[in-house]
């Protein structure tokens, strides 16, 4: 059994293929290869998406400090506008490896700093509002799991001031995706067949209409995911930290209402 | 792709890429493996979270004497959910709703989740080492060597173990689908 359960799943032969080599033993052989590969079929799940990103993002976090408790990180020390300045000149310089490294920080690392300024370069760089619209989400993602990492700890605090900032993305989204450029693909434009004449500004309008209906199903995917993953967070949250938190589900639930109705 | 000496080599001296790699290689395998053993999905997700918070800060610890990352890694979830059954005596409970949904076919993700259900079941008429092979060896896909590496018993009880198993497991399932 053990040949022909090499050859059924590392190899990929058929139980009938196996059972070929052992005639004999095939009618004892039989279900119990039935019984193997069903078993490997039922094991087949796969992680949530979301959860897999939200762990892939935690993960990354806490290797982070590991790695800044080994080394002093560079510009923590800066005051905040020189670290701006700095991130700026990083940035257009194609980065440095403080400031990669600054991108999983959680609040409580020094390095943290360092990512909040980088985000806010990151949205001044954006020319379109639809591209601010889109690191809105991003970012509002990041809160999300901060969020979580700090309710944890029971930080209320710090889920509190992290929240504040979820508010502040998610209200510039709705504000940038409420705006005239980011709204001006027309209805029959967004139906219309791609035609090989197209202009080059009729080309322009369709890639930002493109461009904002994959905005709106992220949106929407974080509109389920963020308050259902603050909410189970809320289950095992220690006590200090579950008003908070009960704070930042009504904050995104909002948010996120607003958001897909300027969106729509 | 680097082999995994190498990979560990520079996890260990903290290399955020090399752990990173790691992670990604295994991170599916070992929350296939905690779901089967535990049957709850939420649960699965922070165990499988916190096995790999556990690998980060002991990764130092780690040797290599013949013994695969994954076995240490399958370890580290087993002790996990040694703990989870000792702390909590938990039962198995049926599977989240949510469970497979990356699968958009609504008519898969029900059969799916009926299978698994079916298996979890059947599994209960096992013995708690012929679970573990069963888990590491069709959730974990390791091979025998490495199923025996991680339960630290030689190939040929983890094959003995195994077929014992997939005999358990054929017995209970056909009871199942009778029932």
């Amino acid at each position: 059994m053990d040949e022909c359960l090499e050859r059924l799943l590392v190899k990929g032969e058929t139980i009938e293929q196996c059972l070929q080599s052992y005639p004999e033993q095939a009618a004892n052989l039989r279900p119990l290869l039935q019984t193997a590969l069903a078993t490997r079929k039922a094991v087949a799940i796969q992680p949530r998406p979301d959860f897999k990103a939200r762990a892939r993002y935690q993960f990354h976090s806490a290797l982070q400090e590991v790695v800044s408790r080994r080394r002093r990180p560079f510009l923590s020390w800066l005051p905040r506008w020189a670290t701006v300045v700095a991130i700026a000149l990083g940035v257009l310089m194609s980065g440095g490896g403080t400031i990669a490294a600054a991108s999983y920080s959680m609040p409580d690392n020094p390095l943290y700093s360092v990512k909040l300024a980088t985000e806010q370069v990151q949205l001044a760089l954006t020319p379109s509002d639809i591209g601010k619209a889109k690191l809105c989400a991003k970012f509002a993602d990041r809160r999300v799991a901060e969020i979580i990492h700090m309710a944890k700890k029971g930080d209320a605090q710090q889920v509190e001031a992290i929240t504040e900032r979820l508010d502040e993305r998610l209200v510039m989204l709705t504000r940038l995706t409420s705006a005239p450029e980011a709204t001006e693909a027309p209805e029959a434009l967004l139906s219309a067949p791609a035609s090989s004449e197209e202009s080059g500004n009729d080309k322009s309008v369709r890639a930002k209409a493109d461009s904002r209906s994959k905005l709106r199903t992220t949106v929407a995917n974080y509109a389920i995911n963020h308050p259902a993953a603050l909410r189970a967070a809320l289950e095992k949250a220690p006590e200090s930290a579950k008003s908070a938190l009960r704070r930042a589900i009504d904050v995104a639930q909002a948010d996120y209402e607003k958001a897909l109705e300027a969106l729509d | 792709m680097q082999d995994e000496e190498s990979l560990v080599r520079r996890a260990q001296r903290h290399d955020h890429e090399a752990f990173a790699q790691l992670y990604e290689e295994h991170f599916d395998k070992i929350y296939r493996y905690v779901t089967l053993r535990i049957g709850n999905e939420i649960e699965a997700e922070d165990m499988t979270q916190q096995v790999f918070l556990n690998a980060l800060q002991s990764i130092s610890s780690f040797k290599w004497k013949g013994i695969p990352f994954s076995a240490w890694l399958f370890r580290i979830a087993h002790n996990q959910v040694v703990d989870y059954f000792r702390s909590k005596k938990h039962a198995t409970v049926p599977l989240d709703e949510s469970l497979a949904s990356n699968n958009d076919n609504p008519q898969l993700i029900a059969e799916q989740r009926l299978d698994i259900e079916q298996l979890l079941l059947a599994s209960k008429h096992l013995t708690e080492a012929q679970r573990e092979v069963i888990s590491l060896r069709f959730a974990g896909e390791l091979s025998i060597a490495q199923v025996a590496k991680a339960m630290g018993r030689s190939q040929g009880a983890v094959k003995a173990l195994q077929h014992s198993a997939i005999v358990a497991l054929r017995q209970a399932l056909r009871v199942t689908e009778n029932e």
